[in-house]
Formats: C-alpha cells, structure tokens, sequence
C-alpha cells in the first residue's frame, strides 16, 4: 500500500454510472474547455494542489480484452476511473475540493449512480472512502516538491536564466539594481523545500519500517559480500 | 483534454491479469510485485526519461454501491497503469521498455497476451490494446521536459539559499557572489549539478555553498 | 437562519473570552482518577460550581442573566480519563482518533521535537503510572477569588480521598519542579493594571471567530466572521457547529460527534499547551537583525513578523508606526471621552466612534495586501487566519473562506510567570495556549502543522511561521528559519530577509481534552452514560 510518494498523494476511485447518462458525463468533460465550464477548472488552478488529475470514462465493451481465452465482461454499467495526484493528505484534499468547488465535483460525479453530492460533507466523505483503491506502487519524480514549487521552481529558471543572459554590467552598482530588480520579480517563489511534513502517523510508522528494512538489507548485503 | 494536455501526456491503461489456475492467483502474484518494488528514487520508474509521477494497482472488481444498484462483477483482474509524462506516447513507451525492460516484464509477467512482447515495438503495440482514453486530463503543472523542471527545482532552492546568504552585500561582493553562484549552478547544464529524478533528500553536494570558496566551515 | 444555542448547558469557556471579561487571573489543576465511582462523586460535587454560558448582568445590560461571579470553575476530561470514570467501550470508540491518540502520541503531527518533546514536558505530564484524566480550570476577578475557589475544590477532593489524585509537577519560579498546579495571570503595567500583552510585547487575543448564536454584538461580524460574497459588508457568522458539537456546521451538517448524542451536544473539544516563549532569543534576534540590516527596526521586523503592530494594530491596515501608533491613541482617547462623556449625547458619539475604531483591530482582508507588501505572507497572523487570501485574489472558490473557513481557532488562556529578566530564556514565562473546537484534527493540528511549521498553502515551500514555528538549527548551532518580507511587486526594492531564526517557542506540556456540557456531566457523574 502506498498511496503516499514524498508530497503528492495518489488517490484512484473507480465509480459506476448507467452507459446513458455517462455520454452526459462525456459530454460534460468535452466541453471542459468551454466558457461556462471553465470557472470549474479556475477553482481547481487556484487550488493549485494537484499535478495532474484524470477522469476516464470505460464502457463495458472499452474494457480491454486480448485473447480468445479471456472472458468477455458482462457488466452493464459504464465506469468511471478517477486518478489524481495531489498535495497533502486525503482529509486536506477532499476537505478543500468540497469547499472550493462543490459545483464541480458535482458536476464531474454528474449522476454516478448513489452519489451524494459533495456538501455535506460526511456523505461525500462515505462514498469516496467506499469507492476508493489503494496504490500499490506510487512514483513521484519529485518528492520534496509540490505543485506550487514546481511552477514557482519554473518561473524562477526562466528569470535567473534572463538575468544571466543580460549580465554585461558596467559597473557593481548596476549589477545591484537589477539584481535587487530580479529579486522583488521573483520574491514570492524564494522559499526552501525540504521533505513532507508527515501525512498520517500510521503512514509514518509504514516510512519508518521500510527505511528500516532497507538499512537492513543494506547491512545484510555489505556483510555478505 | 482528453490524453494531452500542455506538453503532458496522461495514459492509462487497463492490462487484463491471466485467470486465477488451480496453484496460482496472478493477480495477487501481480499486487506482491508491485508491493516490493523499490521507492523513490530506487524505483524502476525513476528510470524511465519523462516520467512525472505515476502508478501501478490492482483492479480486482468493481465496487457493489448497495441497493437499489445492481450488483455485477468483472470476469478479469487488471493491472492499472497511470502514468503523466513529457512528450507523446510512442517514444515515452519505447524509453520505458530501453530502460528497464526487466522490470517491465516482472510486472506485466501475469497479464494476458503480455508473453507475445518481445521487442519495443511490441510493447509499443501491447500498451495501445490496452489504453483507455481520458475523458478529462488536468494538468495543474507545465508539462515540460523532466530535466527542464527537476533542474529548475534545483535552481530555484539554490538561488533561495543564495538570496538569504548574501542580503545587504555591498556591490562589489555581491557581484562577486553571483559570478561563483552561477559557475557552481550552471543554469545551463541539465546534467549536473541538479535534482536526481525521485530524490527524497538533498545532499550537501548539492548545496551550492558547500562549493563557495568562503563557506568551507559550515561543512567541516 | 436564527440560531440559538442552549447556554444553561454549555461550558461558560466555549462562548465567553474571561480574559476579556476583567478575569485577569487562573489556575490549571490537572487531577488523576483512581477509582471510577471517586471519580464519579467529584464531578458530582463540582457540577454546581461549573460555570455556564448564561449571559452575566453587568451594569449596563440589566435585562437578563445571572450575576457575574467572582472566579469560575469549569472542567475538560481527556480519553483516559473518560475511561476511568466508566464511559462504555461503544461511547469510546465513537470519539475521534485524534482525540483518543492524545497530544503525546500526536508529536510529529505537531513538530513538538527536541525541546518541545514531550520528555522534556514538565513532570506532571510524565508520571509513569498516573495519567491525566481531568482539567479543572479556575478564572478569577483577583488572586483572593482564585484561592476561594481553589479551597472549594479541595474540598470536593478530600470527600472522595485516595480515589483522586491532584498531580504535582507543574514548573513554575526559580527552578520549581513540583507544583500542585499551573498559575496563570495578565502581564501588569506598572500602575498596576491588566494588560492584553504577552512576554514578547505583543497585543494578545484580539481576533477570535464571531459564530451564531452567542448574542454578541452583531458588528463585530466583520473581520471576525467568515468573508462573505453575499453579504453586504462583506462578511457573514460562522456556523456554531465549527465550535460546538450538535450544531449546524460549515459543511452543512452537524459535525462527526461521540454517541449517545447527549453526551455530545452543547460539548466540545479542548486543546491545552503550556508555550514557553524564549524572550532573550526574541529580543536579542530582533535587536541584531535591525543592527545587520538597519532599512526595519525592531518594532518594524516585530510587526512583520506578527502581522500586527506591539500595540495590536494590524499592520496590512496601518503600514507604518506612527499610523499604528495614531490608531491606537485615537482609541485610547476615545475610551476616555467614553468614560468622561457628561450627557446622553455625548456618550452616544463617543460609543459610536469607539465601535468603529475597535471593528478596525479585526476588520481587514488582505485582498488589498496580495504581495505581501505590508503584511507578508508568511507573518503570524495571515498563516493563522489567512482571511479570503488563499484564494488569491480570483474569485474563484464557492465562498472566499473556503480553505479557511473550517480552520478556524476560538481561543482561550492567558500568559504565565514574569519576563522580567530579559537577559536569559530558561525562566519561567509564556502563554498558556488553549483552542476550542469541534474537529482537533482538522482545527488545531491543521493549522498547526500545515500552517504554523509549512507553507505550501501560501505558497512558500516548507517556510514555517516566524513566531511559532519549530525552527531547527543549522550545523554552526544557529537557528535555520527563514522569512521574507515582500515588497510592492514590480518596484526596484529588493525584498528583505531574516536568516537564521531560532525557535522562539518551546512547548512544554499539553493534552487533548474533551469539554462536556452540563446535561453530559451530569450522565458521566450518574454513570448512566449508555449507547443502547
């Protein structure tokens, strides 16, 4: 089980609604980037705590099959696959979405069959938690990084890197004023990153014997050899 | 929408695992792979150019909502792979499968039609049988390249740490400063010295102060 | 919707600020349970000093309640202790993790490392073998009032002998180990009057969430209440349910609550820390930094720090100190003129003037601040009660409070000891730190953990809160915090920067608490506690 990778967690629900209804929830998607959808996606950019998020409609026949000797799916429902990869813990996430931007999640969860809208909250909670599938491997390129670092980490290269290219100052003194310019242009990204804090003390008990078995097998292995 | 979005490409795939036999159950055979691979920046992923952040689980069924819903089953388990990378599809396959082809084939080893993959192209072929399309693909990063992005992690903390250290500077040592911060930093170079892809833990090496001239003491 | 809360059954300290009220002084007794049915009888024999939210007659509202007392009495339990006295197993485990875990457990959530660990705590934490079970806490108008108080309830002790347990090992003055209990009062000026201030010279306890239902003065909603697109000031009550078990809450339902529902309703849950501020770190960092870096002096990096002027003036809203200073004796003054108005007129000018002023400690968004500019983005205040500003200026949340709004800390205590002696840290000074609220985990540890010793929610990395944060130290034994104060963006200014911050806050001992209403007390104290 590892939902958890450095500071994104990986969350995985697997919904079903009637195949009817989910060509409205297509419908709904494909017009993401339409006007009146798009207040929906601006709350989730001002969130701005998740990398990268995926809705995937899969009808019965979508499921794929690739042999003869693999029985065919005899579901009715079409399903709906949710992945996201956000920052900080499951309570801090759904907690946020359901207050930022119940519209949307209503609308993403549009008709899924026993959805109970996302406010309250105590039901919204019931039904991702019975819907939810743990992660048996998670990868994150960055672990120390969020979101946030990686768009702050991003807009920061592109000045300090503009900044060298200009670097043909006549004198220290100018070289100051610009440098003092490049600084107020990119002061609110100049903050340290360091590990997460911990997202659940049962998931740092699960950190701590995993380092622990790895300086085991480390230990193990250097004797041996 | 969909798979792409801003230089981002968001796959998923549902690979069928092989039906349980009278010895072995390989979706559970899959789950204990998937279980014991190594993490972090120990984990075969972290090999594999472009990849941001992805996943591996085990579909074992679908979930009954209660009545009045009906309740139905799948015939098959599947191995779900959700990867966000840079780039598009074909070539992040191919650089998976040059990368860590060994890896590849333990994981998928239970999944059905999977012992036909031979070569890149077939694995190429194999994952398009498999994918699924995304409805909607959120990418709430850029989507550049992964060197691109981890160098400027690397950069952005360094130039932090190089702002606090040399605030109120007189000109003339700040631009001093700046020369050897850049010569240690090299903005340019994606090779080194930046962030290793899924690094948990900055080493001193990486500090750009450990390699100033002035600052020997605080390491010693 | 018109809310009423029932406040002959809830605790007096849930609604009522005493520090506030000309309560200058209290007393924290924490107590062991040895014998269920001892435990039983005390609560019996305490439940009618128990203080209530009644509203109080005071000399200008006659029109209803009960007399103000002199000290009041009012009692928190914690999960061990709600085991001793007998609570079934289906109530026990009805009750949040969180709180069951206590605050020990709880340590890396909240960062308490190193000094603060909770084996540095003072003793009274650390018996081997008697745990904390309950928490009286006594308020009074003066000293004489608290140890009147103090003699009733030992007393009530005597009566249940060796069943109960006061436990020793509070720190106190001169290296005092084992104290039977932990002293609190308001710092005094030198004629002798309370002061709102705590050691490190800040105005405490100005903003506290306005919610329905407690009758208060319904303008000081703003910049108390939640921001509001809906209202025309710009600000609307929280639900009580955010702070009281059995009410309406934030997310329209009645919060996640212990069963049997009577047990619950009209409670809550309590925090307790014992904060000890190192006021020679403080005074010393402030007094080198302005020295390094002279462009802010040491009033200037306090207030950037704080988000608040010393004298309690946020500073977003008067930038610079003499605006703060001017604002602060613009409302002295008019206190004055309050108390000296010589007819019906007059007073009312002066009232209303008054009730403008002080709207203007609390009434600020820092939609006009977005930069951080004037107050920075990683100062006290924003971290604590980030407003509407997370939602950075675009509109685009259901409600401007929503990553706020069910954050919110109603806070209770008062400071401890004397800084007097500002040339060392080891003495005996700080804040007793108490929060109420009906999730500790999404309340309390939230805030602490992803707030006060993160950023990531304002965007600032791992950046902890100047103040509170639990700086480590760097390899040469220095503080490693960092702070920047923003500029105005798009000028030529550079920013400014604090290096090496070194904590300025140890904790040294706290809990998890349960606040029970009066009808809950009264079942705990029968025994007939029972889920079926």
């Amino acid at each position: 089980m590892s939902n958890i990778a450095g500071k994104a967690y990986a969350m995985n629900v697997v919904t079903p609604i009637k195949w009817y209804r989910a060509w409205i929830n297509r419908l709904i998607f494909w017009a993401g980037g339409l006007p009146f959808f798009s207040s929906h996606l601006k709350g989730l950019t001002t969130l701005s705590l998740i990398h990268y998020a995926r809705w995937a409609l899969v009808s019965p026949r979508q499921f794929p099959r690739l042999d003869e000797s693999q029985p065919k799916e005899t579901i009715k429902y079409t399903y709906m696959f949710f992945f996201s990869n956000f920052n900080g813990s499951w309570n801090q996430y759904v907690d946020s979405f359901h207050m930022a931007i119940p519209a949307g999640l209503d609308l993403f969860w549009h008709k899924n069959i026993k959805y109970p809208n996302s406010i309250p909250l105590q039901p919204f909670h019931s039904y991702i938690n019975h819907n939810q599938i743990w992660t048996n491997h998670y990868y994150n390129a960055y672990p120390l990084a969020t979101s946030n670092d990686i768009k702050a980490a991003i807009a920061v290269k592109k000045k300090l890197k503009k900044f060298i290219e200009l670097n043909n100052f006549d004198s220290p003194e100018l070289f100051q004023k610009e440098y003092n310019k490049l600084l107020n242009d990119v002061q609110e990204h100049l903050n340290l990153m360091e590990p997460t804090p911990i997202v659940s003390l049962s998931a740092e008990a699960v950190e701590k014997r995993r380092t622990a078995d790895h300086h085991r097998f480390r230990n193990r292995a250097a004797s041996s050899s | 929408m969909g798979n792409i979005s801003k230089n981002a490409y968001g796959m998923t795939l549902l690979c069928p695992i092989r039906q349980d036999d009278a010895a072995h159950s390989y979706s559970n055979l899959t789950r204990d792979c998937l279980e014991t691979l190594p993490l972090h920046d120990n984990s075969p992923m972290a090999k594999v150019p472009n990849t941001y952040l992805c996943r591996l689980y085990v579909l074992d069924d679908v979930f009954y909502q209660g009545a009045p819903a009906n309740e139905e089953h799948l015939k098959s388990k599947y191995l779900v792979f959700c990867t966000n990378f840079h780039g598009d599809r074909d070539t992040y396959l191919r650089g998976m499968w040059n990368a860590v082809q060994e890896d590849v084939k333990r994981i998928w080893g239970y999944c059905i039609a999977f012992d036909k993959v031979k070569t890149a192209g077939d694995f190429v072929a194999y994952a398009k049988q498999c994918q699924v399309t995304n409805s909607l693909f959120f990418n709430g990063s850029d989507g550049g390249p992964l060197d691109e992005q981890l160098k400027a992690l690397y950069l952005r903390q360094e130039f932090t740490r190089f702002a606090f250290d040399n605030f109120g500077k007189s000109a003339v040592e700040l631009q001093q400063a700046f020369r050897e911060f850049v010569a240690i930093v090299q903005p340019d170079n994606l090779q080194t010295p930046t962030w290793a892809p899924g690094m948990t833990q900055e080493t001193q090496q990486l500090q750009y102060s450990f390699h100033t001239a002035a600052r020997k003491e605080e390491y010693a | 919707m018109t809310v009423s809360l029932e406040l002959h059954d809830i605790q007096g300290n849930v609604v009522k600020g005493y520090g506030r009220q000309h309560f200058s002084f209290a007393r924290y007794i924490l107590f062991a349970i040895h014998d269920e049915r001892a435990g039983r009888k005390f609560i019996r024999n305490i439940l009618p000093l128990i203080t209530t939210a009644t509203p109080w007659k005071t000399c200008d509202n006659d029109s209803g309640g009960v007399p103000k007392p002199e000290a009041t009495t009012n009692i928190a339990f914690t999960y061990h202790g709600l085991k001793c006295l007998g609570l079934p197993e289906s109530s026990l485990h009805s009750f949040p993790t969180d709180f069951s875990d206590g605050m020990r457990a709880r340590r890396d959530i909240l960062g308490d490392h190193g000094k603060s660990a909770p084996e540095n705590w003072d003793p009274v934490w650390n018996h081997p073998d008697k745990k904390v079970a309950i928490l009286v806490s006594i308020n009074g108008q003066s000293t004489v009032a608290i140890e009147n108080r103090y003699k009733e309830i030992q007393k009530i002790l005597e009566g249940v002998k060796s069943g109960m347990e006061q436990l020793c090992g509070h720190r106190g003055e001169s290296g005092a180990e084992d104290l039977p209990y932990q002293e609190a009062s308001a710092i005094f000026n030198e004629q002798g009057d309370p002061t709102p201030k705590e050691h490190f010279g800040y105005t405490d306890g100005i903003s506290n969430p306005f919610f329905k239902g407690t009758g208060k003065n319904p303008n000081l909603v703003i910049g108390s209440g939640k921001p509001s697109r809906d209202n025309p000031e710009g600000w609307a009550p929280i639900e009580p349910g955010e702070f009281l078990l059995g009410y309406r809450d934030e997310s329209q339902e009645t919060p996640k609550a212990p069963t049997p529902p009577l047990l619950a309703k009209n409670g809550t849950f309590m925090v307790y820390r014992k904060l000890h501020q190192n006021v020679n770190s403080f005074d010393t960092y402030l007094s080198n930094q302005s020295t390094k870096h002279p462009e802010f002096n040491e009033e200037e990096i306090a207030a950037k720090f704080a988000g608040r002027w010393r004298n309690g003036a946020p500073i977003t809203r008067f930038p610079t100190e003499e605006e703060a200073d001017n604002f602060v004796k613009s409302v002295k003054e008019t206190k004055k003129a309050l108390d000296n108005a010589k007819d019906a007129i007059e007073l009312e000018e002066a009232e209303l003037l008054y009730s403008v002023l002080l709207s203007q400690y609390s009434a600020f968004n820092y939609d006009e601040d977005l930069d951080g500019s004037r107050c920075p983005v990683g100062a006290h205040i924003r971290r604590c009660n980030p407003r509407g500003s997370l939602e950075y200026g675009t509109k685009a949340y259901a409600t401007p409070g929503a990553l706020t709004n069910r954050r919110r800390l109603l806070r209770r205590g008062l400071p401890y000891g004397d800084s007097s002696d500002r040339s060392r840290d080891d003495g005996n000074h700080g804040i007793i730190f108490m929060t109420l609220g009906a999730s500790i985990s999404r309340q309390f540890e939230f805030v602490q953990q992803q707030w006060i010793n993160y950023g990531n929610d304002f965007k600032a990395a791992n950046e902890k809160d100047p103040l509170l944060g639990n700086h480590g130290v760097d390899k040469l034994g220095r503080g490693n915090g960092k702070m920047l104060f923003q500029k105005n963006k798009g000028s030529d200014e550079s920013p400014y920067f604090c290096s090496h911050i070194p904590r300025f806050v140890d904790m040294h001992g706290g809990e998890y608490f349960f606040l029970p209403s009066i009808t809950a007390l009264h079942f705990i104290g029968r025994g007939t506690v029972d889920g079926t």
